[in-house]
């Protein structure tokens, strides 16, 4: 058994492993047509994916609505939102616009219920923004200073009455909310992120590595 | 004072609510008409390699946004498509965000008419697809090896438009617009491994972001949220919702300075 749960998986994610990541550099027709067959592979096993993720994502709310569990009511939704997309789209055949240039069942669907209901989502947020802003934002060090200056740059610079009003204050040094704004993304916060980058890239190549050779397992399960 | 003062920094956010519903409904209802003066670097750069294409040529527009972020994307979506058919350049559109689908239906619906495009000819729809990745690379091989249909499910090797497109070889540049980071893979899959051209349309919250690539020269030009949208409708001289879009967020902008400035002032005065 332990041949089948560990040493032949293992072995499978060494050698295609190495050799996948050897083809990103050997741009040969070979390697080429090897990755054609793996990304074909892969999205296989990405359809599948999608497929247990939902039953789970099914399982999970049919559970809470069976024990009755705090805020159940909001996991019928679950349902009804998708049987409120699905059905128009299974009826339309996954066309949101007919040939004469109408729309379709699934394209009322997406118009009426899902653009609405994704903007109101995102829209939410500038109202937590603007109740942060207020109560939660304060200056009191140093680093909070140099967060607000940030702010204040990108904020005026954003909008038209902005760059009126940097004009009135900072024009005597003839520096543009442009400038101002370029000079900011372009040395420190670039300088910041591309930082970041670099250290998400070592850990994700280090990661990557010690999956390769076997090092890391937690994929494999408990078993 | 000073009670008053330290009340008004607990106030009800209710109140803050109402005033930002009014400062953002007000100027949609009266327009301020404020004109956009300035025009950023990275979106001048944008708009020169698109006119600078010979008319004739190939462009990718991977649209990745759903409605969350359509009032920033959108608008930048529309300018770009309506650079490119104004230039004669052709349209190949990619999305790998299921939700964007009914948005880049409701974007060709009007667009190809004003300037005389046919699908199929100039512009083509190509359907959803999972695994970016995956299709990403696949694509440089052979396009039809992963699309070879559009999102129809018409036959795309017998449309004029894709006459002489095999893969990446064939493609003069590919504009992303997204509110993902969906850009990052291009750049890393397409630009930086083939030498396509990567330029891109996001967020303005995620434009920051976009320093490093943009000095090292790995995507080329850059729309950054609603600003960046009415910057290139002022270059293509046709004013549209990222225009109209700005002129609403000049109060509701200012109002968030304005709030926190204010609170940091009681504190200060009133410790």
């Amino acid at each position: 058994m332990k041949l089948f749960k560990k040493q032949i998986p293992l072995a499978i994610v060494f050698v295609f492993g190495l050799v996948t990541l050897a083809s990103y550099y050997v741009p040969h027709r070979t390697s080429e047509e090897y990755l054609d067959v793996m990304n074909s592979w892969e999205n296989i096993v990405s359809a599948f994916g999608f497929f247990l993720g939902l039953i789970s994502l099914f399982y999970a709310h049919y559970n809470k609505i069976k024990r009755k569990v705090d805020g159940w009511g909001y996991s019928l939704f679950v349902y009804i939102g998708f049987l409120l997309m699905v059905i128009p789209a299974v009826y339309s055949n996954g066309k949101q616009i007919n040939p004469d240039a109408s729309i379709t069942w699934l394209g009322w669907a997406y118009r009426y219920i899902y653009n609405p209901l994704q903007a109101t989502m995102f829209s939410i947020l500038a109202f937590y923004i603007i109740s942060t802003a207020y109560r939660s934002f304060r200056i009191k060090s140093l680093q909070a200073f140099v967060l607000f200056v940030a702010a204040f740059i990108l904020i005026l610079g954003r909008i038209p009455v902005g760059q009126m009003i940097w004009d009135q204050l900072f024009g005597f040094t003839k520096v543009t909310t442009g400038q101002a704004i370029d000079w900011v993304i372009g040395v420190p916060s670039t300088a910041g992120k591309r930082g970041i980058m670099i250290g998400v890239a070592i850990g994700a190549i280090v990661t990557s590595l010690k999956i390769i050779f076997g090092i890391e397992r937690q994929y494999m399960g408990k078993d | 004072m000073k009670e008053i003062m330290h009340k008004l920094l607990k106030i009800d956010r209710r109140y803050l609510f109402v005033l930002l519903t009014l400062s953002i409904l007000i100027p949609i209802i009266k327009p301020l008409g404020l004109p956009n003066k300035s025009i950023s670097k990275d979106v001048q750069n944008l708009y020169n390699f698109i006119d600078n294409l010979p008319a004739g040529s190939t462009i990718i527009c991977s649209l990745d946004y759903d409605p969350s972020t359509a009032p920033e994307l959108h608008p930048q979506a529309t300018a770009i498509v309506k650079h490119a058919f104004k230039k004669n350049i052709k349209v190949i559109v990619v999305t790998f965000i299921p939700g964007s689908t009914g948005l880049i239906d409701e974007l060709f619906e009007k667009i190809p008419q004003q300037y005389g495009k046919k699908y199929g000819e100039d512009y083509v729809i190509f359907p959803y697809m999972a695994n970016i990745v995956a299709v990403l690379t696949q694509m440089n091989s052979n396009i039809y090896s992963i699309y070879d249909k559009d999102k129809d499910g018409k036959d795309l090797k017998s449309m004029p438009i894709m006459k002489g497109i095999n893969n990446y070889k064939n493609i003069s540049g590919i504009v992303n617009i997204t509110g993902t980071a969906i850009l990052d893979i291009w750049v890393a899959y397409v630009g930086d491994k083939f030498g396509v051209p990567v330029l891109g349309g996001v967020t303005a919250i995620s434009q920051v972001g976009y320093g490093p690539y943009l000095q090292k020269g790995q995507i080329k030009g850059l729309l950054g949220g609603m600003k960046g949208a009415a910057e290139y409708e002022t270059l293509i001289n046709e004013p549209g919702k990222g225009t109209s879009g700005i002129d609403a967020l000049n109060v509701a902008h200012l109002l968030v300075l304005a709030l926190i400035i204010m609170s940091n002032l009681i504190l200060v005065i009133f410790k």
